[in-house]
């Protein structure tokens, strides 16, 4: 073992290849993230400068067309306002009823504990079989959904819930929301856990209520959870794939067609130049949003 | 908030109210899977009305011949290999645990370095890491999908634990590096004052004292892992991973609710006993060690 070179006695090696030195333990896991991860970045980037030549079927250097075509691209343009919606609107629902259940579930009372365990499940059921899940549930004909949506009147029976532009997104988004919510819920536990007893304590004695102790102590107080919560969803929300291919496939049109989808659906047509370059245009814009909302919100690992 | 017997009633209702309404997707997912072909389909839905079959699971684990069921889709006929699902869930399971434990070992040397050592550029180090994150899994599934056919590792076991690897790096990294943080490092400076090497500190001391946390992390990476579908998808074509194998049962002449549900119920077994005995450090998992619970 290289690593165990003998203190005391003449080293054998350079100690940047000694265990004393940081270098060998952080190597493979470079080697890792160079080989899978910073090299085939590189080959998108190249395969982005190229489009394949039809006949030839060779990739010959085009320079920026790829980027260009992608700004001229009404289809790309409405991909990414699908995803801003599809992100924002579940972050919203995600948020606001997270801190909803997590204040209804935060009691030390008997059965709490299981209602909290109960809660997480949702967390670890596939993506696509949770698509699976709801598509069921949303069937027109014979979705349990569907049938009291029917009954109350929300839904009608010529336009099922996926197979109305209109709606579809949102039961795609329901997907989303029932699956994600129980993420949210789980660490702002964690946060109330933390808070301290005291600003309540000291509230109480003020006669403030319970939406004043929110507002003014215990928001303010699980901001920084808030944060951490809202950026590690915002990244999963932005490349949302799963839901839609199980659900929708994009449709109906393509009311429901995420940037992820989009970009899946070219390679998917063997177009792969400009597959990379979608793909790559979202990763530029998602590491954006979250360097900005790192500094702004100053979360640290 | 304690309150009067009726508040705290109506709390009670509310709470047990709203996670009946998260718990039902699943009971329903479940029930489906053991309900005869007809009640599936029956309007208004059918709760306990029915004779519960377990012929959804001997079709698509049992390996039962899918001609056997009653009903079915009109017109098609054969194919019962396609349901047949036991391979999708041995390549699930081989993808799962190789990926787990080759992220576990990278991820543990990796973390040690980075919560033990001053060295400059840490936090870039750290963000680098995090930046691994960001990929969406479409941006490396696209350039993965040539570099593994160059290397022969497209549609196989090995090219799709190593994608699985690199995506639950991240994870493993950081959470990892937070249970470091949690040893305090007198310990190592005490034993390497009585002569131990780093290497026998790391495995002699540090290691026993994060064994919750290792635990912990391998069981979110290999959740990630079992429940991964985009590079999965686009990476194999024999290879079936089971999230990727379910979607297959959605055809153009039909879907087979039946045996999607019975095989999707199979598949959370294993996820849901695993986020069971990790409940307590989920929160760390789920925020990459930046909170703890």
């Amino acid at each position: 073992m290289v690593s165990t070179a003998a203190r005391g006695r003449a080293p054998l090696l350079p100690r940047w290849l000694t265990a004393d030195h940081p270098l060998p333990w952080l190597a493979p896991m470079f080697v890792m993230i160079l080989a899978f991860g910073i090299y085939p970045l590189a080959y998108s980037i190249w395969l982005s400068l190229h489009q394949r030549n039809r006949f030839t079927r060779v990739d010959e250097f085009s320079g920026l067309a790829n980027w260009v075509q992608a700004f001229g691209d009404q289809r790309f343009i409405d991909s990414l306002l699908v995803t801003v919606q599809y992100t924002l609107t579940c972050l919203v629902f995600q948020v606001v009823l997270g801190i909803a259940i997590a204040l209804l579930l935060d009691c030390e009372r008997r059965g709490y504990g299981l209602l909290r365990a109960l809660m997480t499940l949702p967390l670890v059921v596939p993506p696509a079989v949770t698509g699976l899940m709801f598509l069921l549930m949303q069937d027109g004909q014979f979705g349990v959904l569907s049938y009291y949506l029917k009954l109350i009147g929300l839904v009608s029976p010529e336009a099922p819930i996926l197979a109305n532009p209109r709606t579809a997104l949102w039961g795609v988004m329901a997907a989303d929301i029932w699956q994600w919510t129980p993420f949210m819920v789980l660490i702002l536990l964690a946060g109330l856990r933390a808070l301290p007893k005291e600003p309540y304590e000291a509230a109480a004695i003020d006669g403030a209520g319970f939406l004043q102790c929110l507002w003014h102590l215990t928001l303010p107080m699980l901001s920084r959870v808030i944060a951490v919560a809202v950026l590690i969803r915002t990244i999963d929300l932005f490349r949302i794939y799963d839901y839609v291919y199980a659900m929708t496939a994009g449709g109906p049109g393509t009311a429901t067609e995420t940037l992820s989808f989009y970009a899946g659906r070219v390679f998917g047509v063997a177009n792969f130049n400009y597959a990379a370059t979608l793909s790559l245009i979202m990763l530029i814009v998602l590491n954006v949003a979250c360097f900005t909302f790192l500094k702004l919100a100053r979360v640290r690992f | 908030m304690q309150g009067s017997p009726a508040s705290r009633l109506a709390r009670d209702l509310a709470a047990w109210l709203v996670v009946l309404v998260f718990v039902f997707p699943l009971f329903w997912w479940v029930l489906a899977s053991v309900k005869p072909y007809t009640a599936i389909f029956a309007q208004p839905p059918v709760y306990v009305d029915f004779e519960a079959t377990a012929e959804n699971y001997a079709v698509t684990i049992g390996g039962q011949s899918r001609i056997t069921l009653e009903g079915g889709v009109g017109g098609q006929t054969g194919g019962a290999s396609s349901y047949y699902s036991l391979p999708s869930i041995r390549d699930s399971v081989i993808v799962a645990l190789g990926s787990t434990a080759l992220a576990l070992v990278l991820a543990t040397l990796a973390s040690f370095g980075l919560s033990r050592f001053a060295m400059r550029g840490k936090d870039h180090v750290v963000f680098f890491v995090l930046a691994q994150r960001m990929l969406p899994p479409i941006a490396v599934a696209i350039p993965l999908f040539f570099i593994f056919r160059d290397l022969g590792l497209r549609d196989s076991h090995l090219g799709l634990i190593l994608a699985h690897t690199l995506i639950n790096l991240p994870l493993a990294v950081l959470l990892l590096k937070s249970f470091f943080d949690d040893v305090p490092v007198e310990l190592d400076e005490s034993a390497m004052l009585d002569g131990a090497t780093r290497f026998q500190v790391f495995r002699m001391v540090v290691l026993p004292l994060v064994k919750g946390g290792l635990a912990a992390t391998a069981v979110l990476c290999f959740i990630f892992s079992w429940t991964e579908f985009l590079i999965s998808l686009l990476l194999t074509t024999s290879i079936r991973t089971i999230p990727v194998k379910i979607t297959t049962f959605v055809t153009s002449t039909g879907t087979e609710w039946g045996l999607i549900t019975a095989l999707g119920s199979a598949a959370l077994v294993p996820s849901f006993i695993f986020i069971l005995l990790v409940q307590k450090h989920l929160v760390r998992g789920l925020t990459l060690g930046s909170l703890k619970s």
